[in-house]
């Protein structure tokens, strides 16, 4: 039943995607509502994985395994752990939301939500497989649904941010595109977005290709090379770089994030949704899932890095959100702030931090999808993501102003949310070892706090401007369920985080045993290759 | 040396696929002559029946597992030669069929393009058999001399006629080139044929020779530096040809590649494994390269082409059995991705006159499918799963890294990158640009059969390629005992100690 399930959230919005073909394009309501039941189904499925994944037991559980090729020692083999069970659960919610918060979407409809299925089931493919064929598979192929998604339904940042050639219309299309930075067009976001995040993949490919390589059983079963698996030493060393910075790009840790407000800025809001909240922890999840798994002594030697530079991710990209004028710049450059808790989570390699972490990745994606939904919702409204522009929105728009002050109280941690329980116990867990760090985290919430705030500010209080007369509240269900659903969601777990906590810890515990306390490495497989 | 020509009905057998598609090529020329009037679309339905049937006949023959060698081993009918031809004559099928409307654009003609077509699939046939250099050169030339003609059969363009001159200008010198290797390997060895070579010592002869030998197959793939006929021919010949010139002759040629490497000179392969990863290197990366400035999209699908062959080479680098597998899998999934993308080319050409990339704009609106084909058919040449390339890729990759060829696979694994680029830029136009005239276009049933079909076998090659990679692995059962050197390749750099 379990195992149905998990099969049941993966496949469900591929064969959405597939029925969706067959709906005639100007169906709008019914291609709708073929994404929105496919979407429901995998929502309804993935809450059963989470809620019947037993903490006791711990482990890979609901797992399916039908082989692929043995040739190439390929299996499709999917189950979930503690770290995998919530995050398909979100992923499933967030598309859910998605589904409804693009529900006005006019310009060819279908192709959006084929797409936007097939990215969301790609995410949730990754975090179900234990395969590291598959897990590479599905996250090569999230990744370029995005660039449809931000290309075609994407939209231009406007000239305000003083960049040169905002629209990109001269080099856009010329082989000088590459150096042409200060283009803002969607085009230019969309490309960049996704060179950058194959780019990262295929790194991450050789570290798989490599672990492939040397392991004593040539599979890519990642049970298998948990356990027989044996990695020291340069080559050792290499790989977990090469799998970790593959992989921190899409975190996006710094300074290999600078795709990501672009990106975020130009996608339409159900894609900002799924990108910041779902597609950047594919980051922070493929590397516990591959570096964490597999190569435990060389992840407890150079995990530092990650402490290190979670410190730039924070600050800078507090900073910059601070600065920003654009609503979707500064909750993209907020997520890459944020997306620097986690890495301090993982990089202290203690119980509670890591299981803050995840906690984390599982409470930024619905403040992050909340605050995003939102943004759009205003951006559909008065056309502008210009905050100087706006203003006095909270006169139209009453829900809306009271849904976002949830939103940024959410993403600053405020108690009562789930998101006030993962930073505590970031900040707690990695006081030991990383004091300097969790004091700049803390300085970080500060900034969060403020940031947030002064949009909050410019956005719905002040004088409204007479342009924006016109503009109108969320109204109708389709437009309000999706927040209430994140809202409701982010407080329940932050209310009755139990169940959660202790599957999280249930996978966290032996993995960082594996890690802290495993025994030196003895060099097997790898002797004689290597000097 | 002597023929012993007594040939036993048995025997025939081995080559009933090539007797049926000869006596096939007369009938369909025979009609053509006899009925006048005949519509020319009758004529490809003929010829595309007649295809099928060859192509039923192989895969009997392969399930069966007919085997065997006859006139002196000079033709071979084995896994790996049988897997050939079924790339060709599929590839021959499906360039018939989208032929279908591109030739009523001939004035003259028409009957003869398909007897053309397929009198080229059956020397390609021929070539997929070939285990001596006599059949080597003979074979050759055979199916070279149908693109000959095809190449320039739009006589009212210049482009088509410049392209068959140079082609055919090109070809010659080539087929020059191949003779002198060829004489001087005979002259050192005294055998034509591969397995009684077994060249144990070098000499300076023997390299020019085999030396020649590759340039003249280089020229036939395309490999950099032999492949400056590849985009002038590609962008000037009838749109359907170009499609065939840019699968079918290539898989021929690997087959005769992979024999020739695999079984004369295996004793060399530190050598010849140094001169595939240097040129599969040059090859993916001035081909990737010069794609991205192109403006027309058959000369981009030329210059990926010519990447795409570098990628096939890092499997000849490899020199494995699974590099041999992989390349014939590779093969495979590159038919159906790159034969699909020029029928799309053909139906937007047919309707619009035009091959500019410029001109694709919003293609998406005016044809959803048009479109959609061509994105899968896009993504699935640049590598991205759930396609077949992605799959063909990994395998070529893993065939690579078992033999520690770590510069060839960290070049590879860029040029993926870079090959993105350029395909997403067509992305870009088809789907985010505007459509200057927004009137929808319509494919035609055999065009839209070809597409279809390649579509089909592109998702089925990457969602379940399990029985095909078997096949791939069963059709080169005859290269399991090849011993991988027992030192690591000599002189090539590689990144991490090694």
């Amino acid at each position: 039943m379990g195992s149905l399930a998990l099969l049941t959230v993966l496949f469900a919005p591929f064969f959405g995607a597939i029925a969706l073909i067959f709906v005639p394009n100007r169906e709008a309501l019914m291609v709708r509502m073929v994404a929105a039941a496919s979407a429901g189904l995998a929502l309804l499925a993935s809450a059963y994985v989470f809620v019947s994944y037993d903490p006791n037991v711990g482990g890979f559980q609901f797992k399916t395994h039908w082989t692929w090729s043995e040739e190439l020692g390929i299996a499709f083999y999917i189950g979930v752990d503690g770290i995998g069970a919530p995050l398909v659960f979100v992923s499933a919610l967030l598309l859910f939301a998605g589904i409804f918060v693009s529900w006005h979407i006019k310009d060819r409809t279908k192709e959006f939500y084929i797409f936007l299925l097939i990215l969301a089931a790609a995410t949730i493919g990754v975090f179900m497989s234990l395969d590291l064929f598959f897990l590479y598979f599905f996250y090569e192929m999230s990744v370029l649904p995005m660039y449809l998604l931000l290309g075609v339904w994407g939209s231009h940042t406007k000239g305000y941010l003083g960049m040169t050639d905002p629209e990109g219309l001269k080099l856009r299309d010329s082989t000088k595109f590459f150096f042409n930075f200060g283009a803002n067009s969607k085009e230019y976001a969309a490309m960049k977005l996704t060179l950058f995040l194959s780019a990262g993949a295929v790194f991450a490919l050789m570290g798989i290709l490599l672990i492939y390589h040397f392991s004593p059983v040539h599979t890519f079963d990642i049970l298998v090379l948990r356990e027989q698996a044996k990695f020291d030493g340069l080559l050792g060393n290499i790989i977990w770089l090469l799998i970790f910075f593959g992989f921190a790009s899409i975190a996006p840790i710094w300074p290999l994030h600078s795709w990501s407000p672009v990106g975020h800025a130009a996608a339409p809001a159900a894609t900002s949704m799924l990108h910041a909240g779902v597609l950047m922890k594919l980051g922070h999840f493929s590397i516990i899932r591959v570096a964490f798994e597999i190569m435990p002594e060389i992840t407890r030697e150079l995990m530092p890095i990650a402490a290190v530079l979670c410190v730039f991710s924070i600050i800078y990209g507090g900073f910059v959100s601070y600065y920003a004028r654009d609503t979707k710049y500064i909750i993209g450059y907020s997520s890459s702030s944020h997306m620097g808790y986690i890495f301090l989570g993982m990089a202290a390699l203690d119980y509670i931090s890591l299981t803050g972490a995840v906690i984390y990745m599982f409470a930024h994606a619905l403040a992050t999808g909340m605050l995003f939904a939102m943004a759009g919702w205003i951006y559909d409204q008065t056309h502008s993501r210009d905050i100087p522009s706006l203003g006095g929105l909270a006169q139209k728009m009453p829900f809306l102003a009271g849904a976002f002050l949830v939103a940024c109280m959410a993403s600053i941690g405020m108690p009562g949310t789930i998101n006030f329980i993962a930073e505590v116990m970031i900040i707690v867990g990695s006081w030991e070892k990383y004091p300097f760090q969790v004091i700049v985290a803390v300085l970080g919430i500060v900034l969060t706090l403020a940031y947030l705030f002064k949009m909050m500010r410019g956005l719905f209080y002040g004088k409204l401007s007479p342009e924006f007369e016109h503009v109108r509240d969320t109204s109708q269900w389709v437009d309000r369920m999706p927040l209430l659903l994140m809202i409701s969601a982010s407080i329940f777990f932050g209310i009755f985080p139990m169940h959660f906590y202790n599957v999280v810890r249930s996978t966290v515990e032996p993995m960082l045993d594996r890690i802290n306390q495993v025994a030196p490495a003895i060099a097997q497989n790898t002797a004689g290759i290597f000097p | 040396m002597t023929f012993d020509l007594t040939l036993s009905a048995s025997d025939l057998l081995l080559l009933a696929p090539e007797i049926f598609l000869t006596l096939w090529l007369c009938v369909v020329l025979a009609v053509d002559f006899s009925f006048k009037n005949i519509d020319h679309e009758n004529l490809a339905y003929l010829s595309v029946g007649g295809i099928i049937a060859t192509l039923i006949n192989l895969i009997w023959f392969n399930y069966i597992g007919v085997h065997g060698a006859l006139f002196n081993d000079t033709f071979v009918l084995d896994g790996m030669a049988i897997f050939f031809k079924i790339i060709i004559v599929l590839s021959t099928a499906l360039v018939l069929l989208m032929s279908i409307d591109y030739v009523k654009s001939f004035r003259f003609f028409r009957g003869e393009y398909y007897f053309l077509v397929m009198m080229s699939a059956l020397g390609m046939m021929f070539m997929a058999s070939a285990q001596d250099l006599l059949s080597v050169f003979v074979t050759l030339e055979f199916s070279t001399f149908g693109f000959y003609v095809l190449v320039a059969y739009l006589r009212e363009d210049e482009r088509s006629s410049e392209a068959g001159l140079k082609f055919f200008i090109l070809g010659v010198f080539v087929a020059g080139l191949l003779t002198y290797g060829i004489s001087l390997v005979y002259g050192e060895t005294g055998t034509f044929v591969f397995s009684e070579m077994g060249v144990t010592s070098g000499s300076y002869g023997l390299a020019i020779g085999f030396i020649m030998i590759f340039a003249a197959l280089g020229f036939k793939i395309g490999a950099v530096p032999f492949h400056s006929w590849i985009p002038d021919t590609y962008q000037g010949a009838p749109t359907p040809i170009t499609a065939f010139l840019s699968i079918a002759p290539k898989a021929a040629a690997f087959a005769i590649l992979i024999r020739m490497f695999y079984v004369a000179l295996i004793t060399f392969k530190p050598m010849w494994v140094l001169l595939f990863v240097v040129a599969s290197i040059v090859s993916m990366t001035y081909g990737n390269i010069v794609a991205i400035a192109q403006k027309n999209i058959k000369r981009l699908l030329a210059y990926s082409g010519i990447a795409q062959i570098g990628t096939v080479m890092i499997g000849l680098a490899a020199g494995t059995k699974r590099g041999s597998d992989a390349i014939l899998f590779f093969l495979l999934s590159y038919l159906f991705a790159n034969l699909g993308a020029f029928a799309v080319i053909v139906g937007v050409s047919n309707l619009i006159k035009s091959d500019e990339i410029e001109d694709y704009n919003g293609l998406n609106r005016r044809s959803p499918f048009l479109a959609a084909a061509m994105l899968l058919f896009l993504l699935s040449l640049a590598g991205v799963p759930p396609l077949a390339g992605f799959i063909g890729k990994i395998y070529i990759f893993l065939a690579a890294i078992e033999q520690e060829l770590y510069t060839l696979l960290i070049v590879g694994l860029i040029n993926i990158v870079i090959s993105l680029y350029y395909y997403l830029i067509v992305v870009k136009k088809m789907y985010i640009n505007e459509p200057t005239d927004p009137s929808p276009l319509t494919v035609s049933a055999p065009l839209k059969t070809a597409i279809c079909v390649c579509i089909a076998g592109t998702l089925l090659l990457g969602i379940y390629p399990k029985p095909f990679i078997d096949w791939a692995v069963s059709a080169t059962l005859m290269f399991s005992n090849i011993v991988a050197p027992t030192a690591a390749v000599p002189a090539l750099p590689s990144l991490v100690g090694g």
